[in-house]
């Protein structure tokens, strides 16, 4: 689940303005904010018949405490279960015989809505979503039924993919403190006990328009989306401010480790975690590049050096867009014969190697090329459009950075990238997770 | 998450009531005009298709919204036409160990310092090599593809290591059952046929491969009259027209390419099947229920979209409904056709926890039941033909989905009258056409199954549906 955002969020990336010829330009986007403080931001493009809203909600998993781990997500999945107007299952009912569809996603941070549709259908979508931020109304038999649903989604993604194996677990070590520390869909225990009070109190709080941050891109005028959004969200009224996500991580002072045991694995998977600045932080562009010089493309850095060299079959980094300091991940898959000990010596053998020698401008500039064409292919959709502007706006604080990012990106130098290497991907800094099928003894 | 793709279903109470009420109407629905939901109007882009002299089929389409441009070839040989199983998927992905005495690292190189991507495998019929690239360094790139499509060196080393990856691959990719379940299901319909054709190979074919053969593949199969090569992207189309014919107008046939009689020797599904795929760590059973579909050249491709969009393609489809949003034994619940050229197989595919197997199954064969005893309502039916109008142009708005259905077009034989009349033919859907669909083409007897979890917990569940067949799922074959 998550893991797939980030495809999606990594394409916003670079653009140099002397390229841009056809592309979207920040003067095309238009964004204007209602009284109750809901912010709008408006696409117009008519290549199809078709349009979206995109509604981010700032609330995730680092909203949560122990006891409701889960449910920023299960909430997310309550939104389709019925509100005053549209009741159980009229949602996605109405929107699909006008012909839309849609689908919805939590991560720590945000609970995004995504609604896509022929664009003449664009009052239902906003009388649609309407209802369900101002008058949700949670039945308790929905919320029994999709409790499964969760629990279901939760097995499925346990048994399909090692990542999410690994990654809740090495998220519960690298975080003693802060709510990154439990994975998006939350703890079985929790997942089964969460009360009908818990869903009505975190709507109130989380789902109020000063909260949200709402994009539409498509085949629509702004003077049409405008008289649609005062006439459906403005007479939602706001509500006070959330909390504040106080908890700040402790520093980490020494390296942790995490051994998970499945059968049915066949050759040992090592996954990486240092802790980096949130997104907002001036190294970000920097830890991005580096990301990418080491694992995108087979010229990549660990590609060469472990792939190539028959040590690996697959290895993968990511750095998630955050608005806390959170985790830079490394990933690899051993090829078989080889231990997840050589696995992981290598791996960060190939990590300290940057941090000692750097990388060569070549492979600087190489990167950046690379975040210029993935711009380009987010800026071919109106999904990728939505998506992107929304999440410059809450990563980055406006969505016009979208547009300064070329600028952000060209100032990194290879020094940079061998400073934030230095800096951040050290061994204390470091959580490291193994899983394989041998379970650990004291034989 | 909501939904891990596009999930669909329907409503249930309602149906009963509505459907006497559509039953008794059936006999005028014919006679009315179908009723239809606007969603706006949609065609197909302009593009020109030219054959070269020496056969070779171009496409050229241009998209100006974004400095890009996708190539796309496609041979028209796939795993039908493995003589060792997975010789054509290896075939194409050794188009990028190296070309022209370009390395393949020296390829690489190249490639990511542009920021471009290239990308190279075989499906069930045909073979894909492509790349996406920045419209500046089409220079560099078109020579590329051409050297890479029609002079790949097929070096040994580098061979070897693949096929080294390829083999932990397939064993990696069986550690999660919704990876390769289609594999199973492919082979237990199809069985000898090369329609059962894994293009992933297995170990054991996969390690007695050699580079003889890969040249062999290559040789008789990749020539210009049995090639497709689609253009998509911000170019000028007479210049691009120049350039192709320079990189690819020399290129010669050799042999008659020699196709597989695919149309015959289907086996027949006389009786209800279970392939039971042990993995003994399962925490929950991911299943597929089936039998024989249709041609991507059927007549009613686009009515049967309609109808299993009601019944599993999107996210108020009935299976979904029921088995999801009513029962919460699933994350999701779907059904689909996947045709081929000659052939196809349908599907009903989900997944639940071990202890609930049994209820999820009969839940699902009791929701697909519902085509025969209840049928669909002109109220759903509506929903459905408003929703796959509405869900169409989105497919179809970047060059490298463009570049797909052209080569899709070349493949299967079909023309822009696929884009062109999509609208008109859903919208001309009735009622009666769809009882006729309902009856002609979802299987409803001698159904087959595949079944991937605890074979020791779940056995005894899988023997009320058909003949078992047991196998582990680290065994080899069936693609892995």
């Amino acid at each position: 689940m998550i893991r797939k955002l980030s495809a999606l969020i990594m394409v916003a990336g670079l653009m140099m303005t002397s390229l841009v010829t056809q592309a979207t330009q920040v003067q095309d986007i238009k964004s204007f904010t209602l009284d109750n403080g809901m912010e709008i931001m408006v696409l117009e493009d008519a290549s199809i018949p078709n349009a979206n809203m995109y509604l981010f909600w700032k609330v995730g998993s680092r909203n949560e405490v122990p006891g409701i781990t889960g449910i920023s997500h299960f909430f997310e999945h309550m939104m389709f279960n019925g509100a005053k107007k549209y009741g159980p299952k009229m949602f996605d009912r109405t929107m699909e015989a006008a012909g839309g569809a849609n689908n919805a996603y939590t991560t720590e941070n945000i609970t995004v809505y995504t609604d896509w549709f022929p664009a003449n259908a664009l009052e239902t979508i906003f009388d649609l979503e309407a209802d369900r931020i101002a008058s949700l109304d949670i039945n308790e038999k929905m919320v029994e039924s999709e409790r499964g649903v969760v629990a279901s989604e939760r097995t499925t993604g346990l048994e399909n993919s090692n990542w999410r194996t690994l990654q809740e677990e090495i998220k519960g070590a690298a975080f003693r403190a802060h709510p990154y520390s439990w994975s998006v869909i939350g703890h079985e225990s929790d997942i089964a006990a969460w009360t009908l009070d818990d869903l009505v109190q975190y709507h109130k709080t989380y789902y109020a328009p000063n909260n949200a941050v709402v994009v539409i891109a498509g085949d629509v005028k702004l003077a049409e989306v405008k008289a649609l959004a005062d006439k459906y969200f403005a007479p939602i009224p706001a509500q006070a401010p959330p909390k504040e996500v106080k908890t700040v991580e402790p520093l980490q002072k020494g390296e942790r480790r995490v051994y998970v045991h499945k059968a049915s694995v066949s050759t040992p998977n090592v996954m990486l975690a240092y802790h980096v600045p949130s997104t907002s932080h001036d190294d970000y562009y920097a830890l991005d590049l580096l990301s990418s010089v080491l694992s995108t493309g087979n010229s990549s850095r660990l590609y060469q050096s472990l792939v190539e060299k028959q040590l690996a079959i697959e290895v993968e980094t990511y750095l998630p867009m955050t608005f806390d300091p959170n985790l830079f991940y490394v990933m690899g898959v051993a090829n078989p014969g080889i231990t997840a000990t050589e696995l992981e010596q290598n791996l960060i053998a190939e990590i300290n190697k940057v941090a000692r020698e750097g990388v060569t401008e070549q492979e600087l500039e190489k990167v950046k090329n690379i975040k210029l064409m993935n711009f380009y292919r987010s800026m071919e959709t109106i999904n990728g459009k939505a998506n992107t502007v929304g999440t410059y706006e809450l990563y980055f604080g406006s969505f016009e950075k979208l547009f300064n990012a070329p600028e952000a990106y060209g100032k990194v130098t290879p020094a940079d990238l061998q400073r934030v290497a230095q800096t951040y991907l050290r061994r204390a800094n470091r959580t490291v997770a193994v899983l394989a099928a041998i379970e650990e003894t004291d034989e | 998450m909501k939904t891990l793709t596009h999930l669909s279903k329907s409503s249930n109470k309602l149906i009963v009531a509505i459907f006497i009420a559509g039953m008794s109407l059936s006999g005028c629905a014919t006679q009315t005009l179908p009723t239809s939901v606007d969603t706006g109007s949609f065609s197909m882009p302009a593009y020109e298709q030219l054959k070269l002299e020496n056969g070779l089929t171009v496409y050229l389409m241009p998209q100006k919204e974004v400095p890009l441009i996708t190539v796309s070839a496609v041979v028209r040989a796939g795993a039908v036409n493995d003589t060792t199983s997975g010789v054509a998927g290896m075939t194409a992905q050794s188009l990028l160990l190296g070309a022209d005495g370009k390395s393949k690292s020296e390829i690489e190189q190249m490639v990511d310092f542009l920021g471009a991507s290239i990308y190279a495998d075989a499906g069930k019929e045909g073979s894909y090599i492509g790349a996406d690239f920045m419209a500046k360094d089409s220079d560099k790139m078109l020579p590329l593809i051409q050297s890479l499509l029609l002079s790949p060196d097929f070096d040994a080393a580098e061979f070897d290591k693949l096929r080294q990856r390829e083999i932990a691959g397939l064993s990696q990719s069986k550690e999660s059952p919704r990876a390769v379940i289609s594999r199973y299901f492919d082979k237990l319909i199809y069985g000898a046929h090369p329609y059962g054709n894994a293009s992933s190979g297995n170990s054991v074919s996969l390690a007695e491969l050699n580079i003889s053969q890969l040249r062999a593949f290559h040789q008789s199969y990749y020539q210009p009259a049995n090639t497709a090569i689609s253009v998509v992207g911000d170019f000028d189309v007479h210049q691009m027209k120049s350039t192709i014919n320079q990189l690819f107008g020399r290129w010669g046939n050799s042999d008659e390419v020699v196709t597989p009689a695919l149309k015959y020797n289907q086996p027949e599904l006389t009786e209800s099947r279970v392939l039971l795929v042990d993995k003994s760590d399962a925490i929950e059973t991911t299943f597929l229920i089936g039998g024989k579909g249709i041609s991507r050249d059927n007549p009613d491709y686009v009515g049967l979209k309609v109808i299993n969009t009601i019944l599993g393609g999107r996210f108020t489809s009935w299976l979904n409904d029921e088995l999801r949003v009513n029962a919460g034994l699933t994350y999701g619940a779907r059904s689909g056709f996947i045709p081929y050229s000659e052939g196809g197989i349908f599907r009903i595919s989900t997944f639940t926890k071990t202890e609930t197997t049994k209820e999820t199954i009969d839940l699902a064969l009791k929701t697909y039941a519902r085509l025969w005893e209840t049928g669909v309502d002109q109220k759903t039916l509506d929903s459905a033909k408003a929703y796959v109008k509405g869900q169409f142009p989105p497919k179809f708005e970047t060059s490298g989905k463009l570049a797909g259905l052209l080569s899709d077009m070349y493949l299967y034989g079909f023309d822009d009258a696929f884009i062109n009349d999509f609208q008109s033919k859903v919208d001309g859907l009735t009622l009666t056409e769809a009882q006729r669909l309902v009856s002609t083409y979802f299987p409803q007897d001698n159904l087959q199954f595949v079944l991937i979890g605890n074979a020791d917990k779940i056995a005894p569940i899988a023997a009320e549906y058909g003949d078992v067949t047991r196998i582990g799922i680290k065994a080899v074959g069936f693609g892995g």
